[in-house]
């Protein structure tokens, strides 16, 4: 029986660290979203982050550079993104669909000399008391930092948002540049902060993956996490917590079709592959119903360029 | 303490349109101050000089002798200068408090005290934890004018405030302006309406194409001449319709008509039923926002509803999509000319051929025919007197009241038994109303009748034969216009009674 719970235990663990890199990416993405930016290149500065981390860590063997770097490499390459749309009022879209495809084609032109060389072991934190509670241990217990971080994430978000001035300000943007800018708040400079901020936690969720998820570089290793991340925030309807479940249930149903696939159920792979697709929509669709409330989430200049008057 | 504010050689020059041509303005406390204008003759630029949106290419704003640089919005702010944009610089999804904590330096607790004394004092209602989306026109205007009021501005500006308001809300804010006059805030009052510059106003400076034309005291004046100093000519006023289709038969008949949507944005339509004969306008008032663009939709087949019936011309249309509607020679004028009626990167020959009625066969075998639209096309511009013949000017290059102009020709060309009208005139300048207000009465005279939705009671009660007023999606009783005033008109709108 207790065999039985750990089992479960670490099965719980392990959707927990799948869902790590989603939550980073679309908490960031979230912040970028609420300001009224929708930034498309979240695959491509995940990607980037993936393979600065993993270079970085090759390259001086210190895991704390590698992450602080991943961050910083991300927000590097969403600030071509910030001077695209804020500064030469470029359409949204197609910059962020160019910032994805350049993020993976430059990602696989550095990750060129890294292929085949392991990673490191990333220090996990308070291993010795997973085997102390049965069941609850490998919950709560042996993971790395990030994954706390990720976790605490979505609600530090929310707080964010909702109760504090920075956050009200980064709403009142994403929901009227116009009268904002009235206001006097600088408006580029809020998006441009929002877009950095994201860019940063795409290249954090990168860096999750080839240090720790997958401790090694393989190109396109991000394999669309970063899409998956931009529906979730707008399934979860711009709502922090709401995309913390739907992170957790994709991750889920992911780890469980795989066991599925392994036990040899009769069941077409193509179908098990798409489960957590078709699963998270449904459940976010069905936990976001309530119109008002999306309304009152929803970016209202979601993806408008936006011009002052001079 | 008394505030000068003065404005001197104050000019903007936008490509192609001098929007102010050397402005000269001073201004005392303890007085309102009237600007008035047309659209399009620099009033809205020069307030949004004043308040730090816009800057000027020359000249200078004085502050109590000083001149004062106003770069951005903050500088007005930092001058005590207030501002309430005829299109509200609210954020919709954010509490009214939320909206009125996000540019002030206090805590919520200190500010919370602060707003509840202004709602004290100045017999505010507002509720201040709802998003502003839930609240009327008229509370929105007030979370704006509290929004200046926390800063203790010492100059009021008002741009276009009565636009959105109901009679009531507008006696109500002229009491508030009053107030805030007599406790020695300089209010400047910009409006394109006369009666209100008499009512409300001491003196009124007025405006014509980027120019101040006159100075004077409101005593001085009457609607006439200041509607001549305005326009810049005498207008020819227009006839009192009557109506000669008294008997005639029926030619609509909406019966059981609701709406419920989803949409927290929108307003549920709640049993509507009422006639239309032949050669009659029926005019339905109402503050916007209460199911004004609901109605025009179910009536131009954007929304189908469920168990409405429409019976026009003795046949149930109700399922039938716009188009087929058209056919039915129905014709229809949206509200929004930019974004419903017109495509404005198209070319106006592009546009009038997007109505596409059966009748005109401007498609054949699937292909355009080019030269049919554009013959079309002059003759919408000639017989409804566009402002140019170049059919191949994109529609973003027209006036308002061109563009307006040009839409109610592509609809009346066609002989339509019924035109549905949806705020016609809205922001058009006097001799775009009077022109348009022509034509609509000549179609009643023609036999074709009209609905006419607006929010100008005037309009309504002289184009009208029969009026009635929708409030929260429901339809007041449908009285004949000549027993009905526009303070009766007010009332209703407001969700009051009368016998």
């Amino acid at each position: 029986m207790i065999f039985d719970l750990n089992f479960f235990g670490m099965l719980i663990g392990a959707i927990m660290a799948s869902s790590v890199p989603l939550i980073l990416a679309a908490s960031g993405e979230l912040i970028t979203e609420r300001s009224g930016v929708l930034n498309l290149g979240v695959e491509g500065m995940m990607i980037v982050g993936a393979i600065s981390g993993f270079a970085l860590m090759v390259l001086t063997d210190n895991l704390f550079l590698a992450v602080i770097g991943s961050m910083l490499s991300g927000l590097i390459i969403s600030s071509i993104f910030g001077f695209l749309t804020q500064t030469l009022f470029t359409n949204h879209v197609a910059s962020g669909l160019a910032l994805t495809i350049f993020g993976i084609g430059i990602s696989a032109m550095i990750g060129k000399n890294f292929v085949g060389i392991p990673g490191k072991d990333f220090p996990l934190l308070l291993v010795n008391l997973r085997e102390s509670i049965p069941f609850l241990g490998p919950i709560l217990f042996g993971h790395s930092i990030i994954l706390y971080v990720a976790f605490a994430l979505p609600f530090a978000t929310n707080y964010f948002l909702k109760k504090t001035k920075l956050g009200l300000i980064v709403r009142a943007v994403g929901d009227s540049p116009v009268s904002a800018s009235n206001q006097g708040i600088n408006v580029a400079l809020v998006r441009y902060s929002c877009i950095l901020y994201g860019g940063a936690m795409c290249g954090l969720a990168g860096a999750y993956l080839s240090l720790i998820y997958t401790p090694q570089w393989i190109e396109n290793m991000t394999a669309g996490r970063g899409w998956i991340a931009l529906a979730l925030v707008v399934f979860a309807t711009w709502s922090p917590l709401k995309v913390l479940a739907g992170a957790i249930i994709f991750g889920g149903v992911t780890i469980m079709q795989l066991h599925l696939q392994a036990i040899g159920l009769r069941i077409p792979v193509q179908l098990l592959s798409a489960l957590p697709y078709i699963m998270t929509i449904i459940v976010l669709v069905v936990i976001s119903r309530d119109s008002r409330k999306i309304k009152l989430n929803t970016p209202t200049s979601l993806g408008q360029i936006f011009y002052k008057e001079k | 303490m008394n505030t000068k504010l003065k404005v001197s050689e104050i000019s903007k020059i936008y490509p192609g349109c001098i929007a102010n041509d050397k402005v000269s303005l001073e201004f005392e406390s303890g007085k309102i101050y009237a600007l008035l204008g047309e659209n399009g003759a620099g009033k809205s630029t020069l307030v949004k000089i004043l308040s730090g949106v816009v800057k000027p290419d020359e000249g200078k704003v004085f502050l109590n002798n000083k001149s004062i640089k106003l770069n951005s919005p903050l500088d007005a702010k930092k001058n005590n200068i207030g501002m309430v944009f005829q299109h509200f610089n609210l954020f919709e999804t954010l509490s009214v408090f939320e909206n009125l904590s996000i540019d002030s330096n206090k805590t919520n607790e200190d500010l919370r005290v602060l707003v509840n004394d202004i709602l004290k004092k100045y017999n505010f209602k507002i509720d201040l934890d709802i998003p502003v989306l839930n609240l009327s026109a008229g509370q929105k205007q007030k979370v704006e004018i509290i929004r200046c009021l926390i800063r203790n501005p010492k100059v009021l500006i008002m741009d276009e405030p009565t636009s959105v308001l109901t009679e009531q809300e507008t006696d109500d804010l002229f009491i508030s302006l009053k107030q805030f006059s007599n406790e020695g805030i300089l209010i400047i009052y910009i409006t394109h309406k006369l009666k209100e510059v008499l009512s409300l106003c001491d003196e009124v400076a007025v405006m014509r194409k980027g120019k101040v034309v006159s100075v004077s005291n409101t005593i001085d004046e009457k609607i006439e001449s200041l509607a001549n100093k305005m326009v810049g000519e005498s207008l020819n006023t227009i006839k009192k319709k009557i109506n000669n289709f008294k008997d005639s038969e029926e030619i609509l008949k909406i019966s059981n008509l609701n709406f419920e949507s989803d949409d927290p944005y929108e307003t549920n339509l709640i049993d509507l039923n009422f006639s239309l004969k032949k050669g009659e306008c029926l005019g339905i008032a109402g503050i916007s926002g209460n199911g004004q663009s609901e109605l025009f939709q179910i009536l131009s087949g954007e929304i189908i509803t469920e168990d409405t019936s429409i019976m026009f011309r003795n046949k149930e249309i109700s399922k039938l999509n716009p188009r087929e509607r058209r056919d039915y020679l129905m014709a229809f004028s949206p509200e929004d000319r930019i974004s419903q009626a017109a495509v404005p990167e198209l070319k106006i020959y592009e546009n009038v051929a997007l109505n596409n009625f059966k009748s005109s066969n401007f498609f054949e075998k699937g292909l355009v025919n080019e030269k049919k639209i554009k013959d079309h096309t002059q003759k919408i511009l000639s017989n409804f007197s566009v402002n140019t013949d170049n059919v191949e000017l994109k529609s973003q290059f027209l006036s308002g009241g061109n563009l307006q102009k040009l839409i109610i020709g592509r609809e009346l060309i066609t002989s339509p038994e019924l035109l549905v009208c949806f705020n016609p005139t809205w922001g058009l300048d006097v001799g775009a109303i009077n022109y348009i207000h022509e034509n609509l009465i000549n179609i009643n005279q023609q036999g074709k009748s009209s609905i006419l939705i607006s929010t100008d009671n005037d309009e309504l009660l002289k184009l009208s034969d029969r009026v009635c007023v929708i409030y929260k999606g429901k339809l007041s009783k449908i009285m004949n216009a000549e027993n009905v005033t526009p303070e009766k008109l007010g009332i209703l709108m407001g969700g009051g009674s009368i016998d």
